[in-house]
C-alpha cells in the first residue's frame, strides 16, 4: 500500500491501488480485523476515480461548448 | 494442538493468537455446544444458546483462522448425526463474515444443509453463490455493503421456506452479531430488531419441522453495546419460544 494520500493520486494510480485492494479482498489475504478498513480504502479510491472521470467529462463538455460542435466521448473501459 | 505455546503467545495468522490456555478454552467451547445439543436432543431443553469463546465458523479442516480454532458448530452437527443418530441438520450462519470453516468441514456432508449470509467482498473472501458443496447442500447468500435488514429478510425468507420442505431434525445457528450497523469490522446496517426477526424465523422453521429444537452458538460481534443488545434480543426470542 502506498503512502501517497488518495487525494494526490492520478486516475491511473488510484485505479491501480483500487485493483490491488479488490484483489486482496477477493483472495481473503487480509486479516478479519483489517478487512473493513481495506474495504473503506477501496470505497475512497472508487470515489476519487469517479471524481477524476467527472472532471474529465466536464472538460470535454467545455471544449465541446467552446468549439460549438459535437465531440465523440468514449466511456473508459471497465468503469 | 502442537501450535499451543508452553508460555507466552503464538500467532496463527493476523487475527488468531494462542496462549497456553487457548486449547482448554477451545475444547470447552466445543464441549459447550455439544452439551447443548445433548440437552436439546434429550428433551431437557427446547432451545439453547452457547456464549462460548473462541468462536468456530472460520476454522477449516487444517487451518485455524479468524479468531477460530475448532469448527464448533460443524462438530455439533456431526455429534447430532453420528452420536445421536439424527438424519438431517440445518446449520444457519448469519455472522457478517462467511462461515468458510463450517463450509469446508461440511463440504461433503449430504446430511447437513448449510446456509450462510455475509457481506461480500469481505474477510475471508469466500462465500460466492457458486460454492454449493459436494451435494448442492450449501447455500451462500452474499449481501452488499451498506445493505440492511430488508435485504437480509429478502435473502433468508425463501431459504427458510425451502428448508421446511427438507424437514431438518435439528437447527443449529452460528450467531454472529457483527452485521449490526454499529459494528466496526463490517459494513452492513442491521438493527437489533433484525436479530429478533431472524431468530423468530429460525424458531418458526424448527417448530414446523423438529419440535422447535434450536441450538445457537455465539460467533462474531465487535461493538460491545450492539453485541449486548443483539444477543439479548436473540436469547429473548429463544427463551420465549423454548418454553
Amino acid at each position: 500500500m502506498t503512502d501517497k494520500s488518495i487525494a494526490d493520486m492520478s486516475f491511473e494510480e488510484a485505479m491501480a491501488a483500487l485493483e490491488a485492494v479488490v484483489s486482496q479482498l477477493e483472495k481473503g489475504e487480509v486479516p478479519l480485523e483489517q478487512s473493513i478498513a481495506l474495504y473503506e480504502r477501496g470505497a475512497a479510491l472508487k470515489a476519487h476515480c469517479a471524481g477524476k472521470l467527472k472532471d474529465a467529462e466536464e472538460k470535454v463538455e467545455l471544449i465541446r461548448a467552446q468549439e460549438g460542435r459535437a465531440v465523440s466521448v468514449t466511456p473508459v473501459e471497465g468503469m | 494442538m502442537r501450535a499451543i505455546p508452553a508460555k507466552g503467545w503464538a500467532q496463527m495468522d493476523g487475527d488468531t493468537w494462542l496462549s497456553p490456555g487457548s486449547l482448554n478454552a477451545a475444547l470447552r467451547s466445543v464441549g459447550g455446544i455439544c452439551a447443548a445439543v445433548d440437552a436439546v436432543v434429550a428433551g431437557q431443553a427446547k432451545t439453547a444458546f452457547v456464549a462460548g469463546r473462541p468462536p468456530g465458523h472460520h476454522a477449516e479442516t487444517e487451518t485455524a483462522m479468524g479468531f477460530c480454532l475448532f469448527g464448533t458448530v460443524a462438530i455439533a452437527a456431526k455429534r447430532a448425526l453420528d452420536h445421536h443418530g439424527l438424519s438431517r441438520i440445518a446449520v444457519l450462519d448469519f455472522d457478517v463474515h462467511h462461515g468458510n470453516g463450517t463450509q469446508d468441514l461440511l463440504w461433503d456432508e449430504a446430511r447437513v444443509r448449510f446456509v450462510s449470509s455475509h457481506q461480500m467482498p469481505l474477510y475471508p473472501g469466500s462465500g460466492a453463490p457458486a460454492e454449493k458443496g459436494a451435494h448442492g447442500q450449501i447455500t451462500n447468500l452474499p449481501l452488499r455493503a451498506g445493505s440492511g435488514g430488508a435485504d437480509m429478510r429478502r435473502a433468508w425468507g425463501p431459504v427458510l421456506d425451502d428448508l421446511r420442505l427438507w424437514r431438518p431434525d435439528l437447527v443449529l445457528v452460528s450467531a454472529g452479531f457483527d452485521a449490526h450497523h454499529d459494528d466496526p469490522l463490517a459494513g452492513l446496517t442491521w438493527e437489533t430488531d433484525d436479530y429478533r426477526w431472524i431468530t423468530a424465523a429460525v424458531c418458526d422453521l424448527a417448530e414446523a419441522t423438529c419440535a422447535g429444537r434450536v441450538v445457537s452458538a455465539l460467533e462474531g460481534g465487535y461493538d460491545l453495546d450492539a453485541l449486548a443488545t443483539s444477543v439479548a434480543a436473540h436469547v429473548g426470542v429463544l427463551e420465549e419460544r423454548g418454553r
